[in-house]
């Protein structure tokens, strides 16, 4: 019964884009003001919600009201229109069953073709329909206007005040002063961002209308404003990470749909129909599509629960994982330097532009001792080249003969060579190979680091070096995909997943048996941790490793979920959810580690600015962080301390002053105490 | 000047010839006035004579060199300084400074890492005797220890019951690499399956967890398919304990033996020809691992090298004393440094150069120490022209074991010095004197004599 009360008041909630049942239930509570109205909306929805039952929809999808609004929606509008009457609620329920076909139609039809929500197209449509056949009802008994008290009320405000009020009452089909009031309070209360949106969509469009206009009272007035409320809230807030790029999107958006408004009301007025959301929805989609297309970095890829959310993890995202989706490892061993990196100097140009060279550097800068006339001068010659993926072998040669120093094969530019399929279907090809050194054949499978042959000076190579680039097919010379290094040590700083700068000193980081095993949480692993605040005992809690449905695996608490997981040599924690106190210290003191040791290795990570911002402080930084993407950047720099040890200090803008944390890593699996500031949690009787 | 009387002899001369080298063993010189831009006079005068000379910037580039060679081939390369090559601590500072860790073979050892500042876990604890109190110590303090013998596993265990938690180990392994003289005295050894047994009591006691194998197979290793055959032979052990015993083996440490270019007695080559370099070395080993090893599986793999890093950066200078004929003969002269120095200089026949140019024809000659002793000789044939009173030889390569195994007997150990990157010149050990020799003794009251200060 709570999961269905939920999942109704849902459907209330998502009309604002606000994600709790709360919310919902206030809103509803709203739409009671008239008792018809709020009838027929949950008459509409119930109806959608049965139907959905009765086909077995299964329950995660219902529970979010993402299919249930639309038909909420054309229920509000039926009984805006109609008196309640067993006529009129048999109209409801077919509308609203109507509805929720074509939501589930046009939400599979737009996200498989054009990767688009729906927003309230459905309504626009069945609502358009039902308007239309209800022309010809005689039956249908027209309903009762809005009691005068209700539509008086709060008139005493300027207009431009109550215009905003009765815009946003008239959402829900109750254009009342009061109505917009106690609906932007909730908004208020969820997130100051879409409030603020929703201010700035409807004088935006209102000032650019009156001007049109003429008339500035008519402009403001208008109750189909609502249009501009919420296209500022979804192309400003939801679709696109707020910034200031979303906010002048918004803007356009807005300008756009005043003239499409004004058109659409001309046109559709003709037939007796409002406008409904379709403005606000045809702009929307049209811009979210082209921005989409183009791949705009302000799109967001996943969307939060409110845009403050959506903020704080692109922000932290952003800067958090920064390589490509595609990852090597370094295609050597030891200490070599970059030479040549994208869009380089010489070679890597046009379609092989997304290729990397790589030499072996002494102290000094140069590439091999002596006067490095003979090929046996350089550091690099001879030197095992290894597999910087897991695959099969499909393509190798090594009859070249390497060429003499400062000459270059320019017939078979890409020399001995090997290429790689690997697990994830792309091609890895690998350059200039010392002549007769090749150690794999066609057909071998080869493992990370496996050694696949020596480097040499065959092909376009007028110094011995290793070339690599990925590829879509196994042809020689294919154009080149881009792509990023994984788990490497550069001047003593951890890179997790990054492209090193030309004459960056790189060393490949492999997996050290004993990080890896440290970290190796297995399902229904129990730790328990005694929580001591400067050095007294206060609490206890334990942790259970558990699974999500994704795959992703998480640290239950009473409280709240860890999520964690080891990609590409790096054990990170991903994300925090609930509210657990411990969880969000675990997370600050220790967001990843790599999986190889090195003596004072050095890394960082950025993490939310939710874990050291909380209330008012969170509040402000969260709208303000749209425009001052610098403010909520935390950063963590860490390092290892000891082979068990692990020290971070944290800054962040809003923080006064260095906070500092601890790991001590157990040195069988997990962690034996966490430190922050004068909090330590300590793992309890760790060891056997 | 006048030149002192000597009574005439005959001798044999070959003129013109030149031996197989390329050089005519008449006039043939090696003469070195400096090391590293520091003049010999200079450094004798200040520091005095005997005098160790250590080159820093030898010693750093030996340590790149072997940790290029070895790192460029494998991915997971961890170095271990062996302390008792040469525990002087200004060369462990620069084995340290490279990335070095420490691996020492004795409490004393351990102890001298600890004040050097190294942290008990960037220690290898290796080694026939490690006392209980010194193993305790360690084992609080996280040091990678490999055991010797099975007592060595009793008195683990005894430590974690005490301490209450279980210590990661290694143990030490011997085994038939193909090479003579086959060490056996050290671990447990793997073909007669002592090793095997070692493992089954250490999982039986449930207090200790196997996480590394040690082998070491000798010292001046000329053959690199002896390393090959030890890494064939480790890791396959290695995966059998895995596999059946459930421990997983973080690190292979294979031991150091590689040689110097020093000349051991009895090898006609010279050490550049006969010795492979490190990277041939380096090669085998890599290659043998990559054969070896699952694919993907890349255990830490620890060197603990001492003399190929170490011996080429020392010299010492000597001075002439005396010079005589022997009853046969024979040239002789007398150096104010000796076997109580050069303990070494039972195997190995040192390149010996003199600080200056000296006239006349080259005669088999013969080198005695200082000591009182018969056996102190430092090279009982070296061709030399006639070598007058003070003049200075220089005797390399000396860096590995004579500094530790040098001995207070009959004369003071001198002073050491390091000459810097730059040609600057550091003390980084005093000459002793008395004080050194008597600072431990007591005298009984009743026995001291009246006279005495």
């Amino acid at each position: 019964m709570k999961d269905n009360l939920k999942a109704i008041f849902s459907s209330y909630a998502e009309i604002f884009f606000l994600p709790s049942g709360a919310a919902g239930a206030i809103i509803f509570a709203v739409t009671l003001v008239k008792p018809s109205l709020a009838l027929a909306g949950i008459i509409s929805v119930l109806s959608a919600y049965g139907f959905a039952r009765l086909v077995r929809m299964e329950k995660p999808f219902l529970q979010s009201g993402y299919y249930t609004y639309n038909p909420l929606l054309v229920g509000l509008s039926l009984g805006n229109l109609f008196q309640l009457g067993s006529l009129t609620i048999f109209f409801l329920v077919c509308a609203g069953i109507f509805t929720f076909l074509a939501t589930v139609f046009l939400a599979n039809v737009f996200w498989t073709y054009l990767r688009l929500p729906i927003l309230s197209l459905p309504f626009v449509v069945v609502s358009s329909i039902a308007y239309l056949a209800s022309l010809r009802y005689s039956n249908l008994l027209v309903a009762a206007p809005h009691s005068a008290g209700l539509l008086q009320a709060g008139l005493s405000l300027p207009y431009w005040l109550a215009g905003f009020f009765k815009a946003f009452g008239a959402v829900l089909f109750v254009p009342s002063v009061g109505v917009g009031i106690v609906l932007s309070a909730v908004l208020l209360r969820y997130s100051r961002i879409l409030f603020l949106l929703a201010l700035f969509g409807f004088y935006s469009g209102a000032i650019i209308r009156s001007l049109m206009l003429g008339s500035t009272h008519q402009a403001f007035a208008d109750l189909n404003n609502f249009n501009f409320i919420f296209l500022a809230m979804a192309v400003g807030g939801v679709f696109l990470v707020p910034s200031l790029t979303s906010y002048l999107m918004a803007f356009i958006g807005v300008a756009i749909s005043t003239v499409l408004m004004d058109a659409i009301t001309g046109f559709w007025s003709y037939y007796g129909i409002p406008a409904f959301t379709l403005p606000f929805n045809v702009v929307t989609l049209g811009l979210i599509y082209v921005l989409g297309l183009l791949l705009h970095p302000m799109v967001a890829t996943v969307v939060g629960r409110t845009p403050e959310e959506t903020l704080e993890n692109y922000l932290a995202n952003r800067m958090r994982y920064r390589g490509q989706s595609y990852t090597l490892y370094l295609p050597f061993s030891g200490q070599w330097t970059v030479w040549q990196g994208w869009d380089g100097q010489w070679t890597h140009k046009g379609s092989w532009r997304y290729a990397y060279d790589f030499v072996i550097t002494d102290d000094h800068g140069k590439t091999h001792s002596g006067d490095g006339t003979r090929l046996e001068n350089y550091y690099c010659f001879n030197k095992p080249v290894l597999s910087p993926v897991r695959g099969r072998v499909v393509q190798t040669s090594d009859d070249l003969p390497d060429n003499r120093i400062g000459d270059a094969d320019e017939t078979n530019n890409w020399g001995n060579l090997v290429i790689i399929q690997d697990t994830r279907g792309l091609f890895v090809e690998i350059s200039h190979f010392a002549e007769k050194s090749v150690r794999v054949k066609k057909g071998d499978w080869v493992e990370r680091g496996a050694v696949l042959g020596l480097c040499g000076n065959s092909g376009y190579s007028p110094q011995p070096h290793i070339h690599i680039q990925v590829q879509a097919t196994e042809t020689i010379g294919a154009p080149s995909l881009p792509f990023s290094f994984v788990s490497y040590a550069a001047e003593g700083e951890y890179q997790a997943n990054s492209l090193p700068p030309v004459n960056r000193p790189v060393e490949p980081l492999y997996r050290d048996k004993r990080l890896d095993h440290i970290t190796n949480f297995v399902l229904d692993d129990e730790l328990n941790y005694e929580v001591l605040r400067a050095g007294q005992k206060t609490s206890e809690f334990t942790l259970k490793v558990q699974m999500a449905p994704d795959g992703t695996f998480y640290l239950q608490s009473p409280r709240g979920q860890l999520y964690f997981g080891k990609h590409e040599g790096t054990f990170y924690i991903y994300r925090v959810t609930g509210n657990d106190p411990w969880l969000r210290l675990l997370f600050l003191a220790l967001p990843r580690l790599p999986l190889a040791y090195r003596e004072k290795l050095a890394w960082h990570d950025y993490v939310p600015v939710g874990l050291v911002a909380s209330g008012p402080v969170e509040t402000v930084i969260g709208f303000f962080s749209s425009l001052y993407p610098r403010l909520a950047t935390v950063k963590v720099n860490q390092c290892f301390a000891g082979e068990n040890r692990v020290e971070a200090s944290i800054e962040a803008s809003i923080l006064r002053e260095q906070k500092t944390a601890t790991v001590e890593l157990d040195r069988h699996k997990g962690f034996v105490s966490i430190t922050l500031d004068d909090i330590t949690l300590r793992r309890v009787s760790h060891e056997a | 000047m006048k030149r002192p009387y000597e009574k005439p002899i005959i001798n044999k001369l070959h003129t013109g010839l030149m031996n197989k080298f390329g050089r005519s063993p008449a006039y043939a010189r090696k003469v070195r006035s400096e090391i590293d831009g520091a003049s010999i006079d200079s450094l004798v005068e200040k520091y005095g004579s005997p005098l160790f000379v250590y080159s820093e910037r030898c010693l750093r580039q030996k340590h790149r060199q072997m940790h290029t060679a070895f790192s460029t081939r494998y991915p997971n390369v961890v170095m271990g300084w062996s302390y008792k090559t040469n525990y002087l601590s200004a060369i462990c500072a620069i084995m340290h400074q490279q990335g070095s860790i420490a691996e020492v073979v004795s409490e004393m050892e351990y102890q001298k890492a600890r004040a050097a500042g190294i942290p008990g876990e960037k220690i290898i604890f290796n080694g026939p005797h490690k006392s209980l109190a010194a193993l305790e110590k360690a084992v609080k303090e996280g040091a990678i220890i490999n055991v010797d013998h099975l007592d060595e596993i009793y008195d683990l265990e005894q430590i974690t019951q005490k301490l209450k938690r279980k210590i990661h180990i290694g143990i030490r392994l011997n085994l038939d690499a193909g090479i003579y003289p086959q060490w056996s005295r050290f671990g447990f050894n793997l073909e007669t399956g002592q090793a095997l047994d070692a493992v089954k009591r250490i999982k039986q006691g449930g207090k200790l967890i196997l996480n590394g194998l040690h082998c070491h197979i000798g010292t001046f290793i000329m053959e690199t398919s002896a390393y090959a055959k030890e890494i064939e032979k480790m890791v396959g052990f290695a995966y059998e304990v895995e596999k059946t015993f459930d421990f997983s083996i973080e690190y292979l440490d294979i031991g150091g033996g590689f040689p110097s270019k020093s000349r051991l007695k009895g090898v006609y080559l010279p050490p550049e020809v006969a010795l492979p370099s490190i990277d041939e070395y380096a090669e085998a080993i890599t290659h043998a691992l990559s054969k070896a090893l699952r694919p993907g599986d890349f255990p830490k793999l620890i060197l603990e090298s001492g003399r190929a890093l170490v011996d080429e950066a020392g010299y010492l200078i000597t001075s002439v004393v005396a010079s005589k004929r022997l009853a046969d003969g024979t040239r002789a002269y007398v150096a104010d440094a000796g076997l109580n120095l050069l303990f070494t200089s039972f195997w190995y026949k040192f390149n010996i150069e003199m600080d200056r140019e000296v006239g006349g024809i080259n005669e088999h000659s013969v080198i005695y120490g200082p000591l009182c002793m018969n056996i102190d000789i430092l090279d009982e044939g070296v061709l030399l022209p006639p070598l007058t009173r003070g003049t200075r030889l220089i005797i390399s390569p000396v860096g590995a074991y004579s500094q530790t195994q040098s001995m207070q007997f009959i004369e003071y150990r001198p002073a050491a010095v390091l000459v810097g990157e730059k040609g600057e010149v550091d003390l980084i050990r005093e000459a002793e004197d008395l004080t050194d020799i008597n600072r431990r003794e007591k005298l009984p009251k009743r026995l001291a004599l009246s006279s005495a200060k």
